[in-house]
């Protein structure tokens, strides 16, 4: 099995003196500082030679002391060895420029165009550098870099103004304060195309048209747009527009402590707010050094699996929803049994949908009295409802018509654009991260990870559904073999955290996400950037629409159990 | 428009006639009258109280999840709590709902968005804000990207607060909606 110091001497050898600094920190992790000039190559080189076929996404850092700006490329393998390697390429801070390797990895647009927005790192060779998140009043204000006057003074309260537009229409308008022109904050109008005129381009004939759907549609779990070209009934191309409900978490998150942080990933995706602390708390206790109590461990697998039976429930009842085929009724039936589980973790936590219940080193309350019995009780339920719902789907010719072959992705494919979780899975990859990156007891537990065959939207729905039994079975055990002992770490967690940095990968309810959180050893994070999966997957969204029926398209939406919140931040 | 402007009323008019007044109108006026006269009426009169009736008995709200209050709304439309014994029902087009429930974060991108929808929307219409982000930027507050003063785009009847308010509040606050419609006593005056 390939290591991670076979990868840093495999680099070392191929590319002598391309490596500027390297760290092995385990197996597992390889943090390396790549010349900038070879970027390129020594990716290509890893997944030519050494299996890193995951581009798993890019992270902007604003060394402002050091007076450069970084760029980590995260770098994994699906499943060839659980390698992750941390690729750092740094650029000098008056104009910031990086290869692109957008040509390289279909899927590395998006981050690229991401930290171009936010950081205003130019990537050279970059299909097109649009904002995607920011809207266009704030693209040239580079709000995550550090020096970055308007936070927080540019809150925007009291500020937007209404003004008529040329054409009649409404539009507002947040004028700079006296003192931000003063400053020489105001941000700096770019010139490049809107997200409309851009998609306007692609109107060949006048037989096409587009169609919106969305910031607000019945098929959206939240404000997304997606627009589809279509002629007919066919669609031709798909866009996607984020940044509807972009809060800035991560500029957010580094203005406040260390333990504040953890109410923020409650927030980032709302129904898997448990795997969001988790990954926040795991990367900084990998800083700290700290081991987790054996039984606060067990308590935090329980709680993890029983929010991902209440995402996954809530996830499959809106896609019933939406093809309407199976009607409302399942919709209602699947909200029911959600509330047996969220009823389980709220005797716990206390909290319905934001827990903050994961704490540095522990958790914070033990189990309740009588939970096992309860949660037995519930769980058979589940299992016995879950087995029904597989049955009605197996068995319901008309939804297997509609269902089946629609938004098929191939294996090959589905590796190629960067997906993880259940969409991934259902094209046959057996990639989770409870097995790739095991943390907590999962390693002690039994259990297999759910695959499909074709990767069409029924195989989707029918792995999430599967997967719901897997947690069931993860649970009695934990249930059955939970220690007694203490619930938080002996060792007092600090106020400070010592400089150092991590990352830390979870199984979410909908895929692969890692936190990457550096402290420079003081009481707030220095940055802490979030790959979440369903950012990976909206990105395939647009591909997978060409070509299909109208009708698909929101069949095809659904079958991902989207959580824009989190693709958002 | 008077009377007089229609029709050439008879100069020698009965003084008594004169004095009679329904609702505080005077008879002659309102005899032969306008669409906008009967409007005039029927907003003074306690005819309004059976519209109001009607209309607090059948408040659709706008689906919209926006934030994690979105997902207790979901939940609260759903059988477990089943808002719709209270006549409230979710539509998923601005044009067929009452009550916008505004349930998260409004973005400086999602701003002009909204308001569109919201002019969409056919009178009479009310405004709920849920969560501590739609009243205040709650957690947020300090975004570069969220407008903090909801309040100043829509007139917002009740607030509902919580990070995220139980499905319970929902009701609870639903509840205040329609007794604030039946009292007359709604942001927008219906």
């Amino acid at each position: 099995m390939t290591t991670a110091s076979d990868v840093l001497s495999s680099i070392q050898s191929a590319f002598p003196g391309a490596v500027l600094e390297s760290k092995v920190e385990s197996d597992r992790r390889l943090w390396a500082t790549i010349d900038s000039s070879k970027i390129v190559d020594v990716c290509k080189h890893l997944t030519e030679k050494l299996a890193f076929d995951h581009y798993s996404g890019a992270a902007g850092v604003d060394w402002i002391a050091r007076n450069e700006m970084e760029v980590v490329q995260i770098m994994t393998s699906h499943g060839a060895h659980q390698v992750v390697a941390m690729l750092k390429s740094k650029t000098p801070r008056e104009k910031p420029t990086i290869k692109s390797l957008a040509n390289l990895y279909w899927n590395a647009n998006w981050y690229e165009r991401e930290i171009w927005e936010m950081f205003g790192i130019n990537f050279e060779g970059h299909p097109g550098l649009y904002p995607l998140l920011l809207g266009d009043d704030l693209v040239g204000a580079w709000p995550w870099r550090k020096d970055f006057k308007g936070y927080p003074d540019l809150t925007t309260g009291k500020r937007a103004v209404e003004r008529p537009t040329a054409d009649g229409y409404t539009e507002y308008f947040i004028p700079p304060t006296p003192a931000e022109i003063e400053a020489g904050t105001v941000p700096i109008k770019l010139k490049y195309p809107s997200y409309r005129e851009r998609e306007e381009a692609e109107i060949k004939s006048d037989a096409e048209m587009i169609m919106h759907m969305g910031p607000q549609h019945a098929m959206l779990p939240g404000p997304f747009l997606l627009d589809i070209l279509v002629e007919g009934e066919r669609v031709h191309k798909a866009f996607l527009d984020l940044g509807y409900i972009h809060k800035g978490i991560e500029k957010i998150m580094e203005n406040r402590s260390w333990l504040q942080g953890i109410t923020y990933t409650d927030r980032m995706c709302y129904v898997a707010s448990l795997t969001n602390n988790e990954c926040y708390c795991g990367a900084v206790e990998k800083i700290l050094g700290v081991e987790v109590p054996e039984r606060a461990q067990y308590i935090r697998v329980i709680l993890e699996e029983l929010s991902r039976i209440q995402s996954h429930l809530i996830g499959t009842g809106e896609f019933l929803t939406l093809i309407a085929g199976v009607g409302y009724a399942p919709w209602n039936f699947m909200i029911i049994d959600r509330e047996r589980i969220i009823s389980m973790i709220e005797s716990v936590t206390g909290a319905r949908l934001t827990h903050t219940f994961v704490r540095f080193g522990g958790a914070r309350n033990d189990l309740p009295e009588g939970f096992a019995d309860k949660c037995r009780d519930a769980l058979k339920y589940i299992e016995s409802r879950t087995k029904e719902y597989i049955e009605l789907f197996n068995q319901d010719p008309i939804y297997h018509m509609r269902m089946e072959d629609v938004g098929a992705l191939s294996a090959e494919t589905a590796k190629r654009v960067g997906i993880s979780g259940p969409p991934l899975r259902a094209a046959g990859v057996a990639y989770d991260m409870r097995k790739e990156d095991p943390i907590l007891a999962y390693p002690d537990l039994d259990f297999k990870v759910i695959t499909g065959t074709k990767g069409d939207c029924a195989d989707r729905v029918d792995v999430r559904l599967r997967e719901i039994l897997e947690s069931v079975h993860i649970i009695e055990q934990c249930l059955d073999r939970i220690p007694s002992g203490p619930i938080m770490t002996e060792t007092k967690v600090p106020k400070k955290i010592p400089a150092g940095e991590a990352y830390y990968r979870v199984e979410d309810p909908r895929g692969e996400m890692g936190m990457y959180v550096i402290s420079d050893g003081g009481d707030k994070p220095y940055r802490v950037k979030v790959r979440g999966p369903f950012y990976a997957t909206l990105q395939t969204l647009p591909p997978l629409l060409e070509g299909v029926y109208i009708a698909d398209v929101v069949a095809i939406a659904g079958s991902m159990d989207g959580c824009p919140s989190e693709a958002d931040r | 428009m008077g009377i007089s402007d229609v029709i050439p009323v008879p100069v020698a008019v009965d003084k008594e006639i004169e004095n009679w007044t329904i609702f505080g109108q005077p008879v002659v006026e309102v005899w032969f009258t306008t669409t906008e006269k009967v409007h005039e009426i029927i907003e003074m009169s306690p005819i309004k109280n059976i519209f109001n009736w009607g209309r607090k008995n059948s408040v659709y709200f706008l689906m919209q999840p926006m934030g994690c209050c979105g997902v207790e709304m979901f939940v609260f439309g759903a059988a477990p709590y089943d808002c719709t014994r209270f006549g409230c029902m979710p539509r998923n087009t601005p044009r067929q709902c009452d009550v916008m429930i505004i349930s998260g974060y409004i973005t400086r991108k999602y701003l002009p968005v909204i308001k569109n929808l919201w002019e969409q929307m056919v009178e009479p219409k009310w405004v709920i804000a849920i969560g501590e982000c739609a009243i205040s930027g709650g957690p947020f507050y300090d975004s570069y990207n969220i407008i903090q003063n909801t309040a100043d785009y829509f007139p917002i009847d009740v607030f509902i607060p919580g990070c995220p308010p139980r499905p319970e509040q929902f009701l609870e606050g639903l509840m205040a909606l329609q007794e604030k419609i039946k009292e007359r006593k709604d942001k927008r005056g219906y």
